[in-house]
Parts: C-alpha cells; structure tokens; sequence
C-alpha cells in the first residue's frame, strides 16, 4: 500500500504513528515534519513561560529531542494525545530550565546531533518603520495601552493603574488597538 | 489536531490575555495544551508575539510618541535606559534639547486636575498648523500630563520655541489648562 508524502499528513497524531511504528530512527521524514510542525509551538510555550529567546530555544530543543526519543520508543500508547503528552514534557522541561537543568550542550552530547531539530523561523514578520508609522496614526489611549502593555509584557490591572482605566476598559482598549493596527500594518481590514 | 484548521480556535482577546499572563492556571494551561496542538492557533499567537516584539522594538527605536505613566518611565530609568526628563510648570517654559546618547525624553507638564474627565493636547510648532492630540491618558493622582516624543523626529527637529497647550473638554466646552513653552537647542556634534 503507498504511503502518503508526510508534508501531506494533516494530522499531527498520524506522523507521530509513523515514527512509532517504525524501528527507531527509520522514519526520519516524519520525525523532521513533525519537528518542523511543534518546534515553532514549543518556542511560542518557551517564550510565554521563560520570557527568554536563548531559554526558548533550549526548551525548544530539549522537547523535541525527548518527544522523538519517546515516539521511537513506543512511550505514547494514544498517539492522539501528542499535545497532552507535549505539553507534559514541556512542563518538566521548563521545571528542569528554571532549575538550570539540561543545556542544549548536554542534550546533544546525549541525543546527537542527528535528532537536532531545526531551530524556528525568527525572521521579523512585520516591518519595523511600517509598524512604527501605524502606531503614530493611533488614537493616543490605544497607543498609550498598547506602548504599556506589550514594552513590558504588563497585565490590564498593571497597565489600568497607572493610566487610571479599569482592567475591563483597559483589555477593550487594547483589543481594538491591536485590531486597527494589525489592519494598518497588513492593509487588511479585519486581518 | 490538523495542521491546517482549527474546529475551535481560540479567542483573540483570550490570546492576548494568555500572552499576558491574564489567565486563571487551569485556563492558561487549557490554552498551553491547545496551542501545542493546533498549528492554526499557535500561528496566529506567533503573530501575536511578532506584532507585539514589533511595537517594543519600534517604541524602544524612538519612531513612536505617547503619553504615558510615570511609573513606566522609573521602571525604564531603574533598567538602565538613558532619560531625560523636564519638568514644566503651568504656564512655564524649559531650555531644552537631547543628546545622541539618550534613549528616552519626557516632559512632566504639571497641570491641577481635578474634575477634569478629557484632555486634548494642541501642539504649535512654528510655520505649521496647529497639531491636535485628541484625549490624552493623564495621571490625575500626580497632576500631571507626561508627555514621550517621538525621539526620531526631535533628534531631526532644528533649533525653534514649541508651545503646548493642555485642553480640557467636557460638557460646558473647551478650557485652556495650561501653556507649556519649549526652547529646543538642537544637539551639536
């Protein structure tokens, strides 16, 4: 029977089969596609929760190499809870990193560099002086929001204490802020 | 979970709420779990991230103006940001200017505030119209407008007098608030 080309395989859930049904280390197209596919979500979970590039990227690292070793070694039974089962490694791996655990250094010298995943994409999506010139055209509490919530990654509680705007006003302000300059910076309305 | 669509993707607003760190634990870890999984959500968090990246980068170039807090600029001055700052009585003037080696210019223009709900900023610069900042976030506990330049267009402006003028709006009309007169001398190299 063929079988499809892994860039075809929409689910996650069938590559991670792939992997773990064939003897260790014989799916190599899968596991790249697979890693292709989580590395960026494993960055995003780095970056929420170490607030760090350099940490994201050795978490990022770290969860794929752990993710493919299990896959080969049959330890997810349902390959249909791949998040769930990514997401638990993730939160051991973040435990480990804040702990000052496992570097990408010692994870190589343990995995190899054959299971090293490519890094993520990390060229800017937006250009700086388009995003610059949009923010000039906002009304001046939505750029006043938007400059305090996100120079510093603040709540709406943070932010609505010191412009005097309670969290609710504060999150619908900074909702609609987010909306007109997404539209500004992509000419799409509604983007 | 497809890797093209999402049967029920996440909220905008729970996105931003998410990033920010806004959620109860039980929620940020549905959306942690959900995100790992949906390569439709965790690319529109990816935009969400780069946009966000994109407006610190932006503001910390100087390209941006604002009013802001007076607590965001400590916080800046604690992280080691060079600012300089003026503080600009009502009605009063400051000699003023920035140096190549600042990274952030504020102006206190301090203003009594009470029972005021709306303020406009009207700006005059010489040989152009009047520049109106429409509603304006002010800081009533510490009476006081603080006012960030754009660093970008003040480090081009040449040497000249601008005067600002602090507007409040409310249902009997328009009252002036305060002049503020500003002497900028443009940085010799």
């Amino acid at each position: 029977m063929d079988t499809p080309p892994v860039e075809r395989l929409e689910d996650d859930a069938a590559l991670a089969r792939r992997i773990a049904r064939a003897r260790p280390g014989r799916a190599p197209e899968a596991e790249a596609e697979l890693c292709r596919r989580l590395a960026p979500r494993v960055r995003l979970y780095g970056l929420k929760h170490l607030r760090d590039e350099h940490a994201a990227a050795d978490l990022m690292q770290q969860v794929m190499l752990m993710t493919i070793e299990k896959l080969r070694a049959g330890e997810l039974r349902d390959t249909d809870r791949l998040a769930s089962f990514v997401f638990g490694i993730c939160r051991m791996s973040v435990l480990e990193l804040r702990r000052g655990g496992l570097r990408r250094e010692r994870l190589l010298e343990q995995y190899g560099e054959d299971l090293a995943p490519a890094a993520a994409p990390t060229e800017p999506l937006f250009d700086l002086e388009r995003v610059a010139g949009c923010l000039e055209k906002l009304p001046q509490r939505e750029r006043s929001v938007l400059l305090l919530t996100f120079y510093e990654d603040r709540p709406a509680d943070e932010v609505g204490a010191e412009l005097g705007l309670s969290a609710g006003n504060v999150r619908v302000i900074r909702h609609r802020g987010l909306a007109r300059l997404r539209e500004c910076v992509t000419g799409k309305a509604g983007a | 979970m497809n890797q093209a669509a999402c049967a029920a993707p996440l909220d905008e607003r729970e996105l931003s709420a998410y990033w920010l760190g806004e959620l109860a634990e039980a929620d940020e870890a549905r959306v942690d779990e959900h995100i790992l999984g949906c390569g439709h959500c965790s690319a529109r968090l990816g935009e969400l991230v780069a946009l966000a990246g994109a407006i610190k980068e932006a503001f910390r170039r100087g390209d941006v103006h604002a009013f802001l807090s007076d607590a965001f600029v400590k916080r800046a001055a604690e992280r080691g940001l060079r600012v300089r700052e003026y503080r600009v009585p009502r009605n009063g003037s400051v000699n003023c200017t920035v140096a190549p080696e600042d990274e952030l210019v504020v102006s206190h223009l301090e203003v009594p505030l009470e029972d005021v709900s709306r303020i406009d900023v009207v700006l005059h610069a010489p040989g152009l119209p009047a520049d109106v900042r429409h509603d304006v976030p002010f800081d009533a506990e510490h009476g006081e407008v603080l006012f960030v330049p754009n660093l970008t267009q003040l480090r081009a402006a040449p040497s000249q007098r601008l005067r600002l003028e602090l507007v409040a709006i409310d249902d009997k009309g328009r009252r002036v608030l305060g002049e503020y007169t500003f002497n900028h001398t443009a940085h010799e190299a």
